[in-house]
């Protein structure tokens, strides 16, 4: 019969061998020398205790796990993981066309007579799209490259979803007026 | 004219908790940790952390690593409490990640191939008290330098195996490995072990 294998060996130890394999470890010297080798390192293994630390040790430990759960907690940002300078860019520059549009558009004034009211009340959307190329005209687009303000594809389309309903309609208000206007 | 009857509003307060903490048993206290209860969490870490130290201590086999791997364990144990499944041991549950902290920080180690200690200078010797208590402690130093010799899934096999009685079982769910693969490198760590010691015939 062969001899017993490690697997055998380690249930041996635990008491787990089958009643054949026992049968042959009961009758077999090689296969007891090397168990009983397995036992005695096993018992000095567990006789070798560790050392105790001083008790200022303990008694400064839990500060050290709280020191570093805290800092563990100032690491992380208070922004949701999803809104990154990826999305917040893109992000930023839709908003700067719409801050630039809105400004561009006019405000009631009651010293204005009625009809150059009227006549403010509609801008053509050809100016603010004027005023927006000529706001960012004299950037390169390898200067924008440089600075780091080059969208990624994909990025805008994300930061469009992130409008309002009312942004959205405007935003679609202004490219359909800019298509007509184009085409004509 | 106001009269005696009017009702005194008084504000509203937390109810008062009668049971100290640290009378309470571990899974009110993970339960109160999981609400943010950081009170509680101390002592969590004041109950465990000898054990969770010890574990990383069979690791590496000195202070400062072990008391670093220490706390690393219990600032994820914080980050997990989420994770923490209250039918399973607390105590189970932080050694399965105080292993994981040690398995991922500690290098491997090639196992030194020279005897640490002979242990024949001192069998059959009858030595009493201090002398006796000296010789322990350098063989259990001997041993535990051994053990830290071992590579990484052996130690780990064996330290959880010995010193805190895991079966098989629990130890390959925390290894990540079969039962087989546990039985395999506990077999090894102790073959290993008595031929760093020396026992080797």
């Amino acid at each position: 019969m062969t001899h017993l294998t490690s697997d055998e060996l380690i249930d041996a130890m635990d008491g787990l061998l089958g009643a054949d394999r026992q049968a042959h470890l009961d009758s077999c010297d090689t296969c007891r020398q090397q168990l009983a080798g397995l036992s005695s390192v096993l018992a000095e293994a567990k006789q070798a205790s560790v050392p105790d630390p001083s008790p200022m040790f303990w008694q400064h430990f839990s500060a050290r796990v709280n020191t570093a759960i805290d800092a563990e907690g100032a690491g992380e940002s208070a922004w949701p993981s999803w809104l990154r300078w990826q999305v917040l860019l893109p992000l930023g520059v839709v908003a700067m066309i719409i801050l630039a549009l809105m400004i561009s558009v006019p405000k009631n004034d009651p010293a204005v007579d009625e009809q150059a009211a009227v006549a403010l009340e509609a801008p053509a959307p050809s100016d603010n799209w004027l005023m927006v190329a000529n706001l960012v005209g004299e950037i390169d687009l390898d200067d924008a490259a440089e600075a780091g303000v080059v969208v990624q594809p994909g990025l805008a389309e994300r930061a469009v979803l992130e409008l309002t309903a009312e942004e959205q309609q405007e935003l679609t208000r202004l490219l359909k007026a800019e298509l007509t206007r184009a085409k004509s | 004219m106001p009269h005696d009857s009017a009702i005194a509003i008084t504000p509203w307060t937390w109810p008062e908790v009668t049971t100290p903490l640290a009378e309470l048993d571990d899974t009110a206290l993970v339960s109160a940790a999981r609400a943010g209860n950081r009170e509680a969490f101390d002592v969590i870490v004041e109950r465990h952390r000898r054990v969770v130290y010890q574990v990383c201590y069979r690791f590496v086999n000195n202070h400062e690593d072990a008391s670093d791997l220490a706390q690393d364990a219990f600032v994820r144990a914080w980050k997990g409490l989420k994770t923490f499944r209250s039918e399973a041991a607390l105590s189970t549950w932080l050694h399965r990640i105080a292993v994981n902290v040690c398995l991922n920080r500690v290098s491997a180690r090639t196992p030194v191939t020279e005897p640490i200690a002979s242990t024949d200078h001192f069998e059959d010797v009858r030595i009493e008290g201090a002398q006796h208590t000296m010789i322990r402690e350098q063989r259990a130093v001997a041993v535990r330098a051994a053990i830290a010799c071992l590579p990484k899934k052996q130690r780990a096999t064996l330290i959880l195996r010995t010193y805190h009685d895991m079966s098989h079982q629990q130890i390959a769910d925390t290894l990540g490995s079969s039962v087989g693969a546990v039985k395999a490198n506990f077999f090894h760590a102790l073959a290993n072990l008595k031929k760093i010691l020396g026992n080797e015939p």
